[in-house]
């Protein structure tokens, strides 16, 4: 959003193309970053060897969890509703398999 | 009251299958109550001598939560007591016992190629943190130049320049990575022997240096053991290890399973 507001509101504004092309290339990160779990997958291996190391304790451990595991809930959606492959759920062997 | 029933019916367990691992056996087998959802019965789906593991699922998607993932796991370490296994990702769900069947058939060869090659081989896993101060504390002591240079800058602490300290920095940071670099090497040439293959992880968090998983023959199960339990008393003063295991082949096995969302 501040991103957003600061080339919006930029005083030195280009060509309209030139502008378009910014928004695009500002839309593309947003959407990756709403896409992307690594580094949710990340600070979930983090946490776990805090864990591990006992620096933190299961309490601890449970509440950070919920709120990567919502995280991890946000990004399932965004892809969702960007029509993206989301892991988890039911699969089954793709049809092309089958017939070889 | 319609649309109430149908998502209690979604919830119920029954019609999907939470799948664990791969096995070759042609029995019907049970591996008792010890599956993901509140200790679900862990049986197998059978396709001539091969087995898929399984666990009747509502069809939803798994949290990969400390709790589930220890779920899987742990039927995974129970099979893998009497079984050569292939482990299977968190989280696979199939709609049902034909759809399972399915993978079975159409995947045949290649999980009895990789039974084959896993027969008797287990994972360990190995990360290694470093005490950073402890190192720091080593490679002052061991060499001369960071030493010199920082005696210098204690001495004239009022004078010493900016870029005399930026160049300790700069030479503590690359002398720590050689370290980080001769232990890591040092580590794997060590384990060399008593183990099939490796492989590095990324590491995690800034303290990590060694994030691997080591194929190991069960015969070397043994000599591994205390092949590491001798490294990380090598190292005590400036290391920590964290040592797990017996794994499934998790970081070994790579068969590319050609799966798509079942609607």
């Amino acid at each position: 959003m501040g991103l957003l507001t600061n080339i919006l509101l930029a005083p030195f504004l280009g060509p309209v193309w030139g502008t378009r092309f910014t928004l695009d290339k500002v839309d593309r990160a947003v959407r990756e970053q709403l896409t992307d779990d690594t580094p949710i997958k990340e600070d979930l291996m983090a946490l776990q060897l805090k864990l591990e190391m006992g620096e933190i304790d299961d309490d601890e451990y449970v509440k950070q969890e919920t709120e990567i595991m919502q995280r991890l809930r946000d990004v399932r959606e965004w892809r969702e509703r960007f029509g993206m492959s989301v892991g988890g759920g039911p699969v089954r062997v793709a049809e092309e398999q089958e017939t070889e | 009251m319609t649309a109430e029933t149908a998502s209690a019916s979604e919830l119920a367990p029954g019609e999907g299958k939470y799948v664990y691992c791969i096995i070759r056996n042609d029995r019907s087998r049970e591996f008792g109550e010890i599956g993901i959802g509140n200790g679900q019965r862990v049986y197998s789906i059978n396709h001539k001598d091969l087995s898929a593991v399984v666990s009747d699922t509502p069809i939803v998607i798994y949290d990969p939560t400390r709790e589930n993932v220890l779920a899987h796991e742990f039927v995974n370490e129970t099979v893998m007591r009497e079984f050569t296994l292939i482990p299977m990702s968190f989280g696979t769900v199939f709609r049902s016992e034909n759809d399972v069947l399915a993978l079975l058939r159409s995947t045949y060869q290649a999980f009895t190629d990789v039974l084959d090659k896993m027969q008797d081989k287990i994972e360990f896993g190995l990360k290694i943190l470093w005490d950073r101060d402890k190192v720091v504390a080593a490679i002052e002591r061991d060499n001369d130049e960071i030493r010199r240079l920082k005696d210098e800058i204690t001495r004239n602490a009022a004078s010493s320049t900016y870029f005399a300290r930026m160049q300790l920095g700069r030479l503590v940071e690359a002398a720590m990575e050689d370290a980080s670099n001769r232990y890591v090497t040092d580590i794997h040439e060590q384990l060399k022997s008593v183990s099939v293959a490796s492989r590095s992880n990324k590491v995690i968090g800034d303290r990590m240096i060694l994030n691997a998983a080591f194929l190991v023959d069960r015969k070397d199960e043994k000599g591994f053991d205390e092949k590491v339990k001798a490294i990380s008393l090598q190292y005590e003063d400036l290391l920590s290890f964290k040592y797990t295991g017996p794994w499934p082949p998790y970081n070994f096995v790579n068969i590319k399973l050609k799966l798509e969302k079942a609607t």
